[in-house]
């Protein structure tokens, strides 16, 4: 099991393909965390997360031998079987998903409050910024959500999240910037720091 | 470095990522000279404090243990049925070989329209008379005597006339009446199959049959056997036309 767990993922899908079940289980422990998160930030749901684990782990049961090393890593593999499942599951689901919570007139949290404090007033804040930082992300278009996802809270380099999305580095560069300018609008006027709200073009000094 | 620069840079800056020394100091130097680069960059870092919040606050999600039981399940199916052809019950697969199948479904009805569709348009050319021989009233559904009685235009040329008068709610066999003055063996006929659930037939003004050549497999669409050794070889079948030129019922003919 020791072994299991430090050797390759090549290596241990190798394996897994020749019907090792420790080798699947390590694999499965290894990257399902990630997996699970990535699909519940992007879609907001916890059983939509669940389904997107289960298809993505069953898809490289029966689909793991034709995965191709030298092609990317296991993970942007993963990535990529994930992303697919998620978009489709949200195709399906679009007439069900509930919109998402606009702030009431109390809810409006600064975006300085993401910053931790030290009082139990200001983790309170904190928790309501960071559902706002979770709804904004919800509220991007897919394309962007998928590239934030990704780089910032799952921490992919633009490279890994490239070949997990099967696009140019560069596009991942730009819809991150993109996605990040869309962001702290939707934050800004959520939490009413700017009141003006401007876009992203309004950031720019052009000095 | 202007504004622009430093907009590229912003997100780098923030993330303190894949930037050289001086680039770094070039842009932390114009940031402290424009107080909207500053804010700009502050707004950024503000926005990764969150990201990292977020990021800790999810640090424990994982699957529910169901999910891992589920594929381990599976797995073990899989392995399992490695030595035998059978192909593995996973539910993805199953799912997906529905999709396949109500496609091929689908695309067998579409088939089915498009050829009586082209019957449709021949048997509407001029013809000779012996191909315009009204003979049944509706075929399907009780007889209305106040109903102006559907049409039903027999085969093409060299058929035999065709009883399809059928109860209402009744899969009766049909038989076939061969002609004197024809030597040919009388054919079986299997009972018409309704193509569209619930159609009251009897409201059309007028019906047509028209025979077709279908592939053996279609057989099953209407539930019955296919022998797969014959699945490919053609079926002599009647179609049933209304007057827009749909088809609302078959049979099959041997």
């Amino acid at each position: 099991m020791t072994q299991s767990m430090t050797s390759s993922d090549a290596e241990l899908l190798r394996l897994m393909v020749a019907g090792d079940e420790q080798a699947f289980t390590a694999l499965y422990r290894r990257h399902q965390g990630f997996v699970y998160r990535f699909a519940l930030l992007m879609s907001g749901r916890a059983n939509i997360a669940e389904e997107v684990t289960q298809e993505v782990f069953l898809a490289l049961l029966c689909k793991g031998r034709r995965y191709d090393p030298a092609r990317g890593s296991l993970s942007a593999y993963l990535y990529g079987t994930a992303r697919n499942q998620v978009l489709r599951l949200l195709e399906r689901e679009r007439p069900y998903v509930p919109l998402v919570e606009e702030s009431d007139e109390g809810a409006a949290v600064p975006l300085a409050h993401l910053i931790a404090g030290d009082d139990p007033l200001s983790d309170c804040a904190r928790n309501e910024a960071i559902k706002l930082v979770r709804q904004a992300v919800l509220a991007l278009p897919a394309r962007y959500r998928e590239v934030i996802v990704l780089c910032d809270f799952l921490e992919l380099s633009c490279a890994e999240a490239a070949l997990a999305l099967d696009c140019p580095v560069g596009t991942v560069n730009s819809r991150l910037h993109r996605g990040h300018a869309l962001l702290l609008k939707k934050l800004r006027a959520a939490a009413r720091l700017d009141p003006a709200a401007p876009d992203a073009q309004g950031l720019r000094c052009f000095a | 470095m202007n504004c622009q620069d430093f907009e590229k840079l912003a997100l780098a800056l923030a993330r303190n990522r894949l930037l050289d020394a001086a680039t770094r100091a070039q842009g932390l130097a114009h940031a402290g000279a424009c107080e909207r680069c500053a804010a700009r960059l502050a707004e950024e870092r503000v926005l990764l404090a969150g990201v990292r919040a977020v990021v800790v606050e999810l640090a424990g999600e994982e699957a529910p243990a169901r999910v891992a039981a589920t594929l381990l399940a599976a797995f073990r199916a899989q392995t399992a049925s490695a030595a035998s052809p059978t192909v593995l019950p996973l539910p993805s697969q199953t799912r997906r070989w529905s999709s396949w199948k109500l496609a091929a479904v689908a695309a067998g009805i579409l088939l089915l329209i498009a050829v009586t569709a082209i019957f449709w348009r021949s048997a509407s050319s001029p013809k000779p008379p012996r191909d315009e021989r009204a003979v049944l009233p509706a075929p399907f559904g009780a007889p209305d005597p106040q109903a102006t009685p559907p049409k039903l235009v027999e085969p093409p040329v060299g058929r035999d006339q065709v009883v399809a008068k059928q109860p209402e709610n009744q899969r009766k066999r049909v038989r076939r009446q061969v002609s004197r003055d024809n030597s040919d063996e009388a054919e079986v006929v299997t009972p018409f199959f309704p193509l569209r659930e619930g159609e009251d037939l009897t409201a059309l003004e007028s019906l047509r049959l028209v025979r077709v050549e279908l592939p053996g497999s279609a057989l099953s669409e209407v539930g019955l056997p296919v022998d797969p050794e014959t699945a490919n070889e053609p079926v002599k079948a009647d179609v049933v036309l209304g007057q827009d030129g749909l088809a609302r019922a078959i049979r099959f003919v041997r």
